[in-house]
Formats: C-alpha cells, structure tokens, sequence
C-alpha cells in the first residue's frame, strides 16, 4: 500500500484495498472474498447445551443427575468444554403473551434472552463450587484463561439478534432462538462439536412423545437428513439452515441428558444418541 | 422420571421450531411517526464535509418542522479495508461482522458532534427504549447503522462479507419501530440496471417492487440483498426510499414523505 488515501477522482476517499470502490453488493466482489475454509480459533473444545424444556423445566431430578455427570466430566483436567442452556417453557409463555399483544418480532426476541439467563444462573449457582462462571456475552478471548484454570464458561445461548430479528421466513416467531445461537458460536470459534442434552435418545423422524412408531436417526450426513428432514424438529430450524452455509463445524450430537453416561461418551467423541456430520466442513 | 413442568399458554405444547403455528397475531406499532433514515458511508461521509454538511443542514430544518428523525449511520472505506484484511485471513464471517461494528460507530459519532448544537444525541444499538425521551425533547439521535450480531452472523453462500451490514440495520429498525418507510440516502438518485459509476450505460428505476428487482437478478444493487429479500415478509417497513443527499432538496423532501428518488416496495 504505497499510497494509503487516494483521493478518488469520483469524490470520494478510498483506502488501497481490494474492496476499495467496490459495491459489497456485487456477487463478483462477494466472492472474492471468499475461499474453502474459515479460520478455526478453538478447535479443541466442545459446547454443550443444555434443553430448557427437556432437562431444567423436569426440575431437580433432571438437573442433579446431568450436573454430577458434567462434575465427573471435569475432572479430566484436558477435556475444554463451553456450556450454554435453552429457556424451555418460560421462553413460551413469554413469547405467547407477546403474541398476543401485537409485539414487533424484534421485540419478542429482545425479551426472551432473559428466561435462558435464569436457568444459566441456576446451572452457574450449582457448578461454581467445581469451578463454572458465566462468560460474557462475546468475552470469548478469556476463554484460554478459563480452560487453563479449569473454569468451565457458560455461555449466552441466545444470539444477540434483538430489536433487529428480521422478518420471519412464515408466522410470526423469532426465527434465532438458542439452539442457533449455540452452533454460531461453535461454528464462528471453530470449535470441534456441539453436543445438545434433551430428553429423548436423539433425533427421530417424527415427535416421539407423539408417535410411538417414530425412528430414531443413529449416525448421519446433513446432506441427508436435510432430504427427509422432520417436521416436527427437537432443534431450530434456523440451526440447519445456517449450518449449510457454515465451512467449520463439522459435528452435531444429540444425547439423552435422562440417561447417565450420554454426555460423557459424546464427550469422548464417541457415536451416541443422533450423530449428525457436514461431510465437507473442516471439522 | 419427573416431569416437565409446563406453564399452559397457546405455545407451551409448541416445539417452536415446526412451520405449522397458527396464532391470532395483530401487530402493535411500535413507533410509527419516526423517520428511521440512514447517511451512506462510502456514499456520503467518506465524501466528508462538502457531501455531508448540507445534508444534515436539511435533517435539521425537518427537525425544527416537527419531523421526528433517527439518523443511522453507515461504514465506508474503512469497513471495505478491514473486510478486505480479515477475508485474506480467512476469519469467519462472524469475526468479520464484529470487525465491521466499528467504523459506524465512529461515523455515528462524528455526526452527533456535528449536530450536538442542534441536539444530536449518541445512541446504543439497544436503546430503542430511550427514543421516546430523546425525541420529546427535540433531539436527533444517531446511531451505528450496523446490526449487532457480531459473531453471532450468519455466513452466506460463497462470500465471508455478513450479508447484514447497515442497510439492513436500517431497515429492521424501521420495522420494529412500526416505521412505514426507510430512508437512504446515498450518491445516487437510486436504483440502477447496472452500477452507475461503471455503466454509462445504466438507466434509473423509479419505482419496483421488491419481487421485480430479485427476478432481474441484477449484477449490483445499490441496498443489501438481505433487505430486499425480507421486505415482503415486513409488517410494518413496506418501502424503501433511495434518495441522492447530493442533489440539495431531496433529503428534506424524503423527510415530508415526498417521492423522491428510488421506491422499493413490499
């Protein structure tokens, strides 16, 4: 860059660069920008969320079980672990009202973070005395420090979407819940998979608290699952729809967090509960 | 096992993620009467104060007729430069969208100094809440243009450039306030067949709805994709205004609500 502030004979001022002039609307300048592979900042660590529905909401049965296991799962001082949590059933009932009352969807998605904060500040009030603490929202850069100290970090599940939500794709639902917000964050680290703790043996092609002929999917492509993908969903749609696009995150489990021993053999890396793998992310 | 313990509402059955909800929705504006309107960065503040200061000569002589305006701001050459860097070294999109958090920022607050005497107030992205203060007393908040998703955006396909850059911004603030129209002004009088700075060639659009501006597939567009493809699905922002703050009169005249320049609708 020999000559750093050109003024540009249209007025204008540019800074030398390759985007320099250019309208970041045009789908040849969008593409140079882009290459096979993202940068993976943290490819040791796994994030682990936790269901609100399917765990916190079940009350202390649920919870004691799956935080002695998380306690147990610490002890190996390598293993690096992010926790988040999902809000379950107050997340609902606040976004029913909200409904009701005519509330912008960006106003729906400002309000419901803070019934997800309720259950982190549970999880966080049960682990610290093993070492956890809250991470704020976007303090990723303290995470080394964390995993040096054996801290386990919990996270803001929901993304910080807010009064912008866009415009839902159909009804009139937030369409970034915390599902979403948990893979971003593990995709834009890079990290190496998230495991989702719900309360069923793993993903099924049909609901099945309502179907008792519903299968259970063992291990298989994004590719093809998104070819019979099921309606009635245990994760958010939005979650599947960014993950096409994304390049790093190559993993997705969903365990049983009612059954000791899931967590930890996910964990481990081994194929338990619904394994779901992007054949061509980076992993 | 325990149960879940659900609190009965017309969602707690809901798995929230199917595309079957049927609820009984009527929308409340949030605020209606705000011009959300936003000052192009490469278009305009990097063109400095020759570009900028006649604009904002007219934002407040709308002010002073009662028009209640939040200003927005975009980033410019500096963003394009940090994107440039950061795509080199293949950051995920997401680090890109928080390196491109800064640079509105900067320009949002060198517009507050230039309108504090005439009440220009700095704004946080989350203060929407405060407005109603803000304008009441006759100010003119500015604000950063840029979402703040950060790390939690979206890639798209084939680019590493977060899709939701300040137009969007301005658009989903004019959609949650209740905003019927979102206001841009840049270095043009609008829409284009072609970058106009490129192609002589190129003929201005007037008015297009946003289905016939995607179906034309265009090479270049003078908004973000993202924002004509969400305003069909808007409840409340159904037009977009492109208006060339160069060309004196045209800003006021947006800010009556006059057709000036480049409509896109719903």
């Amino acid at each position: 860059m020999s000559n750093p502030t050109p003024r540009g004979d249209d007025g204008r001022t540019h800074i030398n660069s390759r985007l320099m002039r250019e309208s970041l609307q045009n789908k040849d300048v969008l593409s140079g920008t882009d290459s096979e592979r993202d940068l993976q900042i943290f490819p040791d660590v796994s994030l682990v969320s936790i269901g609100g529905q399917s765990i916190f909401d079940r009350g202390k049965d649920a919870i004691l079980p799956l935080v002695a296991e998380i306690v147990k799962i610490k002890q190996d001082k390598t293993v690096k672990m992010v926790i988040g949590v999902g809000g379950g059933t107050r997340v609902r009932h606040t976004i029913s009202i909200a409904v009701d009352l005519g509330l912008p969807v960006g106003g729906m998605a400002q309000l419901v973070g803070a019934m997800e904060e309720l259950n982190a500040i549970l999880l966080n009030t049960l682990l610290a005395p093993h070492g956890s603490m809250p991470m704020q929202r976007d303090h990723f850069w303290d995470l080394p420090l964390y995993f040096d100290a054996g801290i386990t970090p919990i996270a803001i599940s929901v993304p910080p979407y807010h009064f912008w939500e866009p415009p839902p794709d159909h009804g009139h639902l937030p369409a970034h819940g915390s599902d979403f917000g948990l893979f971003t964050l593990a995709d834009v680290l890079g990290m190496k998979q998230v495991i989702f703790v719900k309360d069923e043996d793993g993903l099924y092609d049909k609901d099945p608290k309502k179907h008792k002929d519903a299968k259970l999917f063992g291990k298989i492509t994004l590719t093809e699952l998104m070819k019979q993908f099921p309606e009635d969903n245990i994760l958010d749609q939005e979650l599947f729809h960014a993950w096409k696009n994304a390049k790093n995150l190559k993993r997705i489990v969903i365990v049983n967090g009612l059954k000791e021993g899931q967590l930890t053999r996910a964990m481990r890396g081994e194929d338990v509960g619904t394994v779901i793998i992007k054949e061509d992310a980076r992993g | 096992m325990a149960e879940r313990r659900t609190i009965e509402s017309t969602l707690s059955g809901s798995s929230m993620t199917g595309s079957k909800e049927t609820l009984d929705y009527r929308p409340t504006a949030v605020m209606p009467d705000v011009k959300v309107v936003k000052i192009g960065g490469q278009s305009i503040l990097d063109r400095g104060r020759k570009a900028l200061f006649p604009i904002l000569d007219e934002i407040v002589e709308a002010r002073k007729l009662g028009i209640q305006v939040v200003l927005l701001c975009g980033g410019g050459t500096r963003a394009r430069h940090i994107y440039s860097l950061a795509s080199e070294l293949e950051m995920p999109t997401g680090v890109v969208a928080t390196l491109g958090k800064y640079i509105p920022m900067q320009n949002a607050r060198m517009v507050q100094m230039l309108l504090a005497k005439h009440g220009g107030i700095y704004m946080l992205p989350d203060d929407f809440e405060k407005l109603p203060l803000y304008l009441q007393m006759g100010c003119i908040p500015v604000m950063s243009g840029m979402p703040p998703f950060g790390y939690w955006e979206k890639r798209e396909e084939g680019s590493r450039i977060p899709p939701h850059r300040t137009d969007a911004g301005v658009f989903l603030s004019a959609e949650f306030l209740g905003a019927a129209r979102a206001i841009f002004i840049k270095d043009e009088d609008g829409l284009y067949t072609d970058d106009p700075k490129k192609n002589p060639s190129a003929t201005h659009i007037a008015r297009i709805t946003a289905k016939e501006l995607t179906a034309r597939n265009l090479p270049d567009v003078v908004l973000e994709r993202v924002v004509v493809e969400y305003l069909p699905r808007a409840q409340w922002c159904k037009e977009l205004q492109v208006v060339n703050g160069l060309k004196p009169g045209q800003v006021l005249a947006a800010l009556k609500g006059e057709d000036v320049g480049t409509i896109i609708r719903a």
